[in-house]
């Protein structure tokens, strides 16, 4: 039986959390494609380097940069040997370029050039990578290709494909599904619309008579929210300003409740001042959907322009389908109706929710 | 207003381009050393003994018992360096056999050992569950089967482990592994108090064993809302052993809970290197405001970022107390604790879900842990204090 300090010992090490003091090994590989070659550099942690070929030569446990200039040449002969490009199937022609030191947060890195010339434009390509997972079962190899990471787990070989343009789409389906499914979002943009086909000439209101006024009054506030919530959206997706989110949604149904007071009281007449203003709010709701979605942090900008562009068409599907309606019952009752009641539920649906959500 | 709408979403997209390479990671600039001697990084000094054993093991690849005390010392180097190179060592160590339904009983442990290290419980269960039925007699392996069947909430599986080992080892062994399972099932006050008894009543004996009892009674303590005995018993523990991160954690918990953050602090200064010790250095440092604040929080980022970028759901423990308590972020905070408690079911994870469920006003989100807590019938100061700003009944 073993002895009871291993068995303590063990269970310790059990009972905790995995307490772990350095990164697990990784090696990055970035490549860009440009025509049929690809350029870039494979870096790997000059202590992983010395367990797969021995650096160390004097076995001191200091690793000097003159035992390790030394063994340039082995280490390429190791990269060459577990390292493989292909062109939709076909072998490409790589080169290993001189190494030299880079520091990551864990430590000092060998940075290897790699290029390599395919025989066509590749369309995807399959990167065989075997290092260090032999020794290492945990090792990691990160290929960057393309604004795309994968994660080679082992031997076999994985496939990037260079014209994905599939992300960009989900996350413009995303804003649309995001527009259509936030409720408070359609309300305050319906509070700010409702009235527009309904005008103040000099001191009193009446039905607006030309279609046309009526869309160019609709297009400015549309317009005028999108470059608000646009704005903070960004600002806030890239960390620039970052809001607690009990704050942001408890003002975002505060601005609902504005833009339905608005339309009872009549305060503001200039209706896309309303939309810029309480629409800098709306876009740090967005900002936290598109963070929960999993930001890609090398597409940023694209997924932001998707999903913005995703939540622009989202709302003009709703204008496009309710303004037609509106011009052709603003004459009616049923307007005066929706107006005035359908304000009024939206103003205490959203004061309901503002308290909900404070209170959250 | 279009062409302004159009000039504001660019300039918005041109302001994100110059921000958002700092979220890249980009490749870092390489440099060349002036002189050949400069050190360029330190590796474990070469154990001519570890070399031999390896160039045996590669002339007979099918030693086994070559490659187990070789992963065995990985594994032990793991426990000592915190450094997970270690672990992924010992696995490829044991490759030939890794993937075997029925490998050798000392890979078994083994095995079991590093997938539990990698949280993967399910895995670290079905195996030793194979090898408490092999040796029902192997105190480590009843042990360790304890430990992972109380993590994943298989309360009767782990006293039924922590009972096997009465005859085996000694008593204060079978109580201190026994002590969680009362504790939960609401019996701290007599786990306490036998544990005490016990400790006390063993001056000496193995440092290993009683540092482990200390850090349990302080458990025991802390869940009965008396941080002062579970801070005292905790720094008898760390005298026994320095090194006990896991000792040294939950005092610097028990200093934060009392407000004496900056206490906990200094306990942790110097130690960052351990993610764990990081994480609440950060938040310690972030509550006083504290010379270090900026720095550490910067690393835990990036750590955080890290181990996204590898895939690894390891450290979901610490990402959701960083999300709550440094990035004020409740709503990622709960969807983690929550990822979390899908995974291990200990006190300190429920304790975690409540207190994100709580911080984002979702009571929903803590039904879960509520089920857990009536199931159970567990007392614990911080998870009742929870529990009761939830509105929860018991």
């Amino acid at each position: 039986m073993m002895r009871a300090g291993w068995l303590a010992v063990a269970a310790c090490l059990l009972v905790a959390a995995p307490a772990w003091a350095h990164k697990p090994s990784d090696a990055h590989l970035r490549l860009d494609a440009e025509g049929d070659a690809l350029t870039g550099r494979l870096d790997v942690a000059v202590r992983d380097l010395d367990g797969a070929i021995g650096l160390d030569g004097d076995g001191n446990g200091e690793i000097t940069w003159g035992e390790l200039s030394a063994s340039a040449p082995r280490i390429a002969e190791y990269v060459a040997q577990r390292l493989a490009i292909r062109a939709d199937g076909t072998p490409c022609t790589e080169r290993l370029g001189s190494g030299a030191l880079t520091e990551l947060s864990d430590g000092a890195y060998w940075a290897l050039p790699v290029s390599a010339r395919c025989t066509h434009e590749p369309r995807s390509i399959e990167i065989a990578y075997s290092l260090l997972f032999d020794i290492d079962s945990m090792h990691r190899g990160l290929a960057h290709v393309a604004g795309q990471t994968v994660i080679v787990r082992d031997a076999r070989p994985v496939r990037v494909a260079l014209d994905d343009a599939t992300s960009f789409w989900s996350f413009v389906k995303e804003g649309v599904w995001h527009i259509w499914m936030g409720t408070d979002h359609i309300l305050f943009l319906l509070c700010l619309i409702l009235p527009a086909v309904f005008q103040r000439r000099v001191q009193r209101w009446s039905a607006a008579d030309s279609l046309r006024d009526v869309c160019r009054e609709v297009f400015e506030i549309v317009t005028a929210f999108t470059l608000a919530h646009s704005i903070t959206l960004v600002v806030s997706a890239v960390g620039l300003v970052t809001l607690p989110s009990r704050f942001v949604e408890t003002a975002i149904a505060l601005s609902v409740v504005a833009a339905a007071l608005n339309n009872l009281l009549r305060t503001v007449d200039a209706r896309w001042a309303v939309a810029f203003a309480l629409g800098l709010l709306h876009g740090f709701g967005f900002s936290s959907v598109l963070i929960d979605l999993g930001l890609p942090s090398r597409e940023l900008i694209g997924a932001l322009l998707g999903f913005n562009l995703g939540v622009e068409l989202g709302q003009a599907a709703i204008v496009v389908a309710l303004l037609p309606v509106l011009f052709w019952i603003r004459r009616t009752m049923a307007y005066q109706a929706l107006l005035w009641a359908g304000s009024g539920a939206v103003a205490i649906i959203a004061m309901l929710w503002s308290f909900e959500r404070f209170a959250a | 207003m279009l062409a302004l709408g159009a000039v504001g979403l660019a300039g918005a997209l041109t302001a994100a381009a110059f921000v958002a390479p700092e979220r890249v990671a980009a490749a870092a600039a390489t440099y060349v050393p002036s002189r050949p001697e400069v050190v360029v990084a330190t590796v474990p000094t070469r154990d001519p003994d570890e070399v031999a054993a390896r160039r045996s093991l590669a002339a007979a690849p099918e030693r086994v018992e070559l490659a187990v005390e070789l992963a065995r010392d990985d594994v032990e180097r793991y426990r000592v360096l915190s450094d997970p190179r270690y672990l992924g060592r010992a696995q490829a160590t044991l490759a030939r056999w890794w993937k075997l339904a029925e490998p050798p009983p000392d890979v078994l442990f083994l095995r079991a050992t590093i997938e539990q290290a990698v949280h993967e419980f399910a895995e670290a269960r079905a195996d030793l569950d194979r090898l408490v039925r092999l040796r029902p007699e192997d105190a480590q392996a009843q042990l360790t089967r304890a430990v992972v069947a109380t993590v994943t909430g298989d309360y009767a599986a782990a006293r039924q482990s922590c009972r096997a080992i009465a005859g085996l080892v000694s008593a204060i062994v079978v109580a201190t592994c026994e002590a969680p399972l009362d504790a939960i099932a609401g019996k701290a006050d007599e786990a306490y108090a036998r544990l005490a008894t016990l400790v006390s009543a063993t001056r000496g004996g193995d440092p290993g064993v009683r540092g482990w009892a200390l850090t349990e009674l302080a458990e025991l303590a802390y869940m009965r809302g008396d941080s002062d005995a579970a801070a005292a018993h905790l720094r008898a523990g760390l005298a026994l052993d320095g090194e006990d991160a896991y000792a040294r954690n939950l005092l610097a918990d028990v200093l934060m809970a009392t407000g004496r953050s900056a206490e906990a602090s200094s306990l942790l200064a110097g130690r960052e290197p351990i993610d764990s010790h990081l994480v609440r250095r950060a938040i310690a440092e972030h509550e006083v405001h504290g010379r270090d604040e900026a720095r550490l929080v910067a690393a835990m980022r990036e750590r955080i970022a890290a181990a996204a970028e590898r895939g690894d759901r390891v450290h979901l423990r610490e990402e959701a107390r960083f999300a709550l308590a440094v990035e004020l972020d409740p709503a990622r905070a709960l969807r983690i604790a929550r990822d979390n408690w899908g995974m291990q079911k200990e006190l300190a994870d429920a304790r975690l879900l409540a207190e994100a469920a709580v911080a984002a006003g979702d009571r929903e989100a803590a039904a879960p842990v509520i089920a857990w807590a009536r199931a159970t019938g567990v007392r614990d100061a911080m998870l009742d204090r929870s529990l009761a700003r939830l509105e929860v009944t018991r």
